[in-house]
């Protein structure tokens, strides 16, 4: 994933390398999952959330459908 | 014989502070050092970690670490300095997560990913700075651990 000044800029990239644009994410949604995935990796209790947590996750912060569904298999 | 996953963790500890502390990556053998058993048990905890998704071992030589996300044991495009220390992170999803999991203000230097123009970034009290910057998945969340490096 990547970060990008504009939603033009990412056309661009898309464009450039062949790949659909898919919905944008922004600081405040990134800085939402970056907390809740690592907040705790330094313990001795973290681990990586299951494709079920994954998913409630996601949909918590506005992320949702197929595209952020680690259990689809078409998006 | 202890359990494996009780080593395991203790294993995964180690690297995490080593990352914390040095912003590097311990090799397998400063991992056996430090723990005092032996390299072929480190080694094994390293294949089961990876199995786990909790540590990608370098393509190639499974002794030294790629990745421990968010950490990156390599230099990478993300850098992020927290408490005047220089950490790499392997995507801008990892640079917000290393003071996310250092719990501290960050300072993220970053490119934009199409036309490489350079975005500085900050956590400050706990939240990102505002801007109107916007962050592109490219790659479906069910496919992401595919080829992870490359997500």
């Amino acid at each position: 994933m990547l970060i990008f000044r504009s939603e033009e800029t990412v056309r661009r990239w898309c464009k450039a390398h062949g790949v659909p644009k898919r919905p944008s994410m922004t600081l405040d949604q990134l800085w939402q999952l970056a907390v809740t995935w690592y907040e705790n990796r330094l313990t001795e209790e973290s681990r990586r959330p299951g494709a079920d947590e994954m998913a409630g996750i996601f949909a918590r912060i506005g992320l949702e459908g197929p595209f952020w569904d680690p259990r689809a298999d078409q998006w | 014989m202890p359990d494996p996953m009780d080593f395991d963790t203790t294993v995964k500890l180690n690297i995490y502070e080593t990352f914390a502390k040095t912003a590097r990556a311990p090799s397998g053998a400063e991992v056996a050092e430090a723990l005092g058993v032996s390299g072929e048990a480190v080694a094994a905890a390293f294949d089961r970690l990876h199995k786990r998704r909790l540590l990608v071992p370098e393509p190639g030589n499974p002794s030294q670490i790629r990745m421990a996300p968010p950490f990156s044991g390599v230099e990478t495009s993300f850098r992020v300095t927290v408490r005047g220390r220089d950490y790499f992170a392997n995507c801008i999803w990892d640079a917000f997560g290393i003071p996310a999991a250092l719990h501290a203000d960050a300072v993220v230097e970053a490119a934009d990913g199409y036309t490489g123009e350079p975005i500085s970034l900050e956590v400050k009290d706990g939240r990102p700075v505002p801007h109107p910057w916007v962050i592109h998945f490219a790659v479906p969340a069910a496919r992401w651990w595919e080829n992870i490096i490359h997500t």
